[in-house]
């Protein structure tokens, strides 16, 4: 593991020794060779974790996610060149310095073995990402959209840190791999009902869950192009990958401890879905769209069947993909319009066909089409839950049908018709961003190849 | 030659100069569409001037649009006050599905489940 920590930490001394014509080509390839190395811890030979150090381990639930996070740095280099282009050179250094350091506490996050080191890391997560998204945001929101997605996910976490001290002073180790064997039933008393709401909170509020989703439209709106890519691509399965960690130790408090939290998932993907057939703002369309997947990877951690883990990391790595492409394609309609209110920016696909062809791979996945990943991880997550009681197929199938509406809407309003008279003059399509694309959509499609690889542990 | 009347239909409203009342318009009126035909042009004037700039480069603003584009994304929690309308739709689209499905998944697990456990289902792979 220290493989790719150390050349991700090492990428730091390069930006900042880096001439200034070279900055953005050494920090893109050298990131783009970590991910690579990455790449072969993909290689799970069986159900168990390969486990590096008593520090590190990579399982079939981290791998696939570090392999998205590693991936993810290049992409979004790639994409923030443009709005940095015009910024000072120390500028340009710090931020590329904030996402590395956000990277480096990401890929320590996935493969922590101590859960009191997951904590530590999952809250280093956030400073950087506060400062990217309060410094270099382009509304005044960027304020409020900041304290908004600070202060939810501190109230949200500081729970969780008095419930994994008391468990380290009940079990005596915190060490993920041991609890996993010493596993016994939480009595059942109050406060293992408190210990219960502890240790989900943190989860609930990053994933997000519906009542608590309120930071998730402001933060991925406000924040810069690398910052919604982040957020929306790793961050909230940081939530998701936690549960699926943290649900191993509070059986079986959760049999009825989970109701009111499938209730509000379910009910809040139907309500946020149908919000994403209101929305003006293009970015925030998108980030209702975030809501309304995760909903149903809460579902399926919740439920707690080998199907539905499988749905829900399969789901967790195609909705980062998708909708990391998303925001790509969102930020270069902002670069050129300088708006993100969709309605000024219709019938692209007269003007950039090519971008529009991206336009239309990324709307496709996102409203599941076969034989995508996205597909898969909601046909899972939908199956496992109509295993669970056969009436939530009334309300996925809703879902489903709302996230294909406004898939589409969002397609046809930005891609078809008749293009608004002021845009005929907006610059054609980099190769960067054609790159970008590319980059998102080649795992995403070759993953649909071999899906198993990101079935999870209970493949 | 005598044209046949021209008649306005849904979609084709009747033109200014063939309504007859435009002939007698009173003073007053003509002059608060002289002062409507100044407005317009001012605002046509002053788009036209940004439009044809040689050194703009992007858009040409729209008030009226980041107004709404405000209206309809920021500015809604402020101007929000509970009425009896919206605590009813509040109660009825937020709070109540709530509590609606939890009864129903409720009944419907304590079923199934009490038809497993009772041996009545067979569940693949599970025991009582």
């Amino acid at each position: 593991m220290l493989k790719i920590i150390i050349p991700t930490i090492m990428l730091m001394p390069l930006t900042w020794l880096s001439k200034k014509n070279m900055i953005w080509i050494n920090t893109t390839t050298y990131s783009l060779l970590i991910s690579l190395i990455s790449l072969s811890l993909l290689n799970q030979p069986s159900n168990n974790s390969l486990n590096f150090s008593l520090m590190f381990f990579s399982d079939p639930l981290s791998a696939p996610l570090l392999v998205l996070t590693t991936w993810l740095l290049p992409l979004m280099l790639m994409a923030s060149q443009h709005h940095l282009s015009k910024e000072p050179l120390i500028r340009k250094k710090l931020y590329i310095t904030m996402l590395t350091m956000l990277q480096t506490f990401l890929i320590m996050t996935f493969t922590a073995t101590e859960l009191i080191s997951f904590y530590i890391l999952f809250e280093a997560t956030l400073v950087p990402t506060l400062i990217i998204i309060t410094r270099w945001g382009n509304q005044t929101e960027r304020l409020n959209a900041g304290l908004y997605f600070l202060f939810y996910t501190l109230m949200g976490s500081l729970p969780l840190l008095v419930a994994l001290i008391s468990i380290q002073n009940l079990t005596g180790s915190l060490n993920f791999l041991l609890i996993q064997y010493w596993n016994q039933a939480l009595p059942d008393s109050w406060s293992n009902i408190f210990l219960w709401l502890a240790c989900m909170m943190a989860f609930m509020v990053k994933m997000p869950l519906y009542g608590l989703h309120l930071w998730l439209p402001k933060a991925h709106v406000e924040a810069p192009i690398a910052g919604s890519m982040v957020l929306a691509a790793i961050l909230l399965k940081l939530g998701g990958y936690g549960m699926l960690r943290i649900t191993t130790m509070l059986n079986p408090q959760t049999s009825f401890m989970a109701y009111p939290f499938l209730m509000l998932s379910l009910w809040g993907m139907i309500m946020t879905s149908s919000i994403c057939l209101r929305q003006t703002d293009l970015k925030s369309l998108i980030a209702y769209s975030s809501v309304s997947h995760m909903a149903l990877v809460i579902v399926a951690v919740l439920i707690q069947t080998p199907w539905s883990y499988m749905g829900a990391t399969a789901l967790m790595i195609a909705h980062g993909l998708t909708s990391s492409m998303l925001f790509c394609l969102a930020n270069s309609n902002y670069e050129r319009t300088h708006s993100r209110t969709m309605i000024l920016a219709r019938g692209l696909q007269t003007l950039l066909p090519l971008m529009a062809a991206w336009w239309l791979l990324a709307s496709l996945t996102n409203l599941a089409l076969p034989p995508s990943i996205n597909l898969i991880g909601e046909l899972f997550v939908v199956m496992s839950s109509f295993s669970w009681s056969n009436i939530t197929i009334i309300l996925m199938g809703t879902n489903i049908t709302i996230t294909a509406l406004y898939s589409l809407y969002m397609l046809i309003t930005t891609q078809r018709g008749k293009y608004t008279h002021h845009i005929n003059s907006i610059k054609p399509s980099f190769t960067r961003e054609n790159a970008l694309m590319a980059l998102h959509m080649t795992p995403l499609l070759l993953l649909s190849l071999n899906p198993k690889i990101i079935l999870g542990f209970t493949y | 030659m005598s044209f046949p009347k021209y008649e306005p239909s849904r979609l084709a409203s009747l033109p200014t100069t063939l309504d007859p009342a435009e002939y007698d318009i009173s003073p007053e009126t003509r002059k608060a569409q002289a002062e409507r035909l100044a407005i317009r042009s001012r605002l046509k004037r002053e788009y036209l001037l940004q439009y044809n700039d040689p050194s703009r480069r992007g858009l040409v603003e729209d008030p009226a649009l980041l107004r709404w584009t405000y209206a309809r994304s920021a500015n809604i929690y402020p101007n929000f006050r509970p009425t009896p309308k919206t605590s009813l739709l509040g109660a009825l689209f937020g709070i109540g599905p709530l509590f609606f499905w939890y009864y129903v998944f409720k009944t419907d697990r304590e079923n199934q489940l009490t038809k497993v456990w009772c041996s009545l289902v067979l569940w693949e792979g599970g025991q009582p």
